[in-house]
């Protein structure tokens, strides 16, 4: 299970990630469609 | 010939600069070559001195830069031993990890006038290996996303403590299957030694992408 960042005076090895994840292919996909017509239309 | 330590010269934060710079390129370069993306989001810039494929999605440029942000002060610290950009399929399982090993020597003996122009050169040749390293992996299966994993030490994590909180950008500790792969194949990019940092690169690819 992941675990909250929770520093202590330990030293052992550890691997970290962002709690939030990147931005979805189908929501950059939507963004690059409406960019496209934004254009279009200028 | 001079020899410095780490303090000298504010040292650590030089290296983070470079690295972290250097971090951002690559991460967007792997997004582009590996197809996370479309093609469409990516314009081409100059850096290095060779072409590279840089997003232009507001979004996802702040997501890197925020990433990346709150890993330097561990580059910075030499408590960063392990950036690793992880691709996932559509059921969050790796399938390609670009590991950058990175290691940082106490002491320093540089001659300042050809350290970065030396350095430069060896990011280049770098990202060059990263731009054409589609021709070695296979396909990616459609959906993928992707994360950014660091190695460090649980003492080290204080140091990005105060950052998480100002940038609102929480991190945890990752689980299982952000880490491991099953039957992957390891394949060596590059390693590069300069005076201010070692750093190799390599790709562990998941042997059956489909699952």
């Amino acid at each position: 299970d992941q675990k909250e960042l929770s520093p202590s005076s330990g030293d052992q090895k550890v691997i970290l990630l962002p709690c939030r994840s990147a931005p979805s292919r189908e929501r950059v996909q939507i963004w690059l469609q409406a960019k496209k017509q934004f254009e279009q239309l200028q | 010939m001079a020899t410095l330590t780490r303090q000298d010269l504010n040292f650590g934060q030089v290296v983070a600069d470079i690295l972290c710079e250097f971090l951002e390129v690559a991460i967007h370069l792997i997004l582009y070559v590996r197809e996370v993306y479309p093609s469409g989001i990516f314009q081409k810039r100059k850096k290095y001195n060779v072409p590279v494929q840089m997003s232009c999605h507001p979004e996802l440029n702040q997501y890197i830069q925020d990433t990346l942000h709150c890993v330097k002060p561990l580059i910075e610290k030499n408590e960063a031993e392990k950036v690793v950009v992880v691709i996932m399929d559509k059921e969050h399982h790796a399938v390609e990890r670009f590991v950058f090993e990175i290691s940082q020597p106490p002491l320093l003996s540089i001659s300042s006038e050809t350290l970065l122009s030396h350095v430069e050169q060896l990011l280049r040749a770098v990202i060059l290996k990263i731009s054409v390293c589609d021709a070695v992996l296979d396909n990616n299966p459609p959906g993928c996303t992707f994360t950014v994993l660091v190695h460090t030490r649980e003492a080290a994590t204080r140091n990005m403590e105060k950052i998480q909180v100002i940038k609102d950008f929480p991190w945890i500790v990752a689980d299982e299957q952000e880490v491991h792969m099953q039957g992957s194949r390891l394949i060596p990019l590059k390693t590069m030694t300069s005076d201010i940092v070692k750093m190799q690169l390599y790709v562990e690819e998941r042997a059956q992408k489909t699952s």
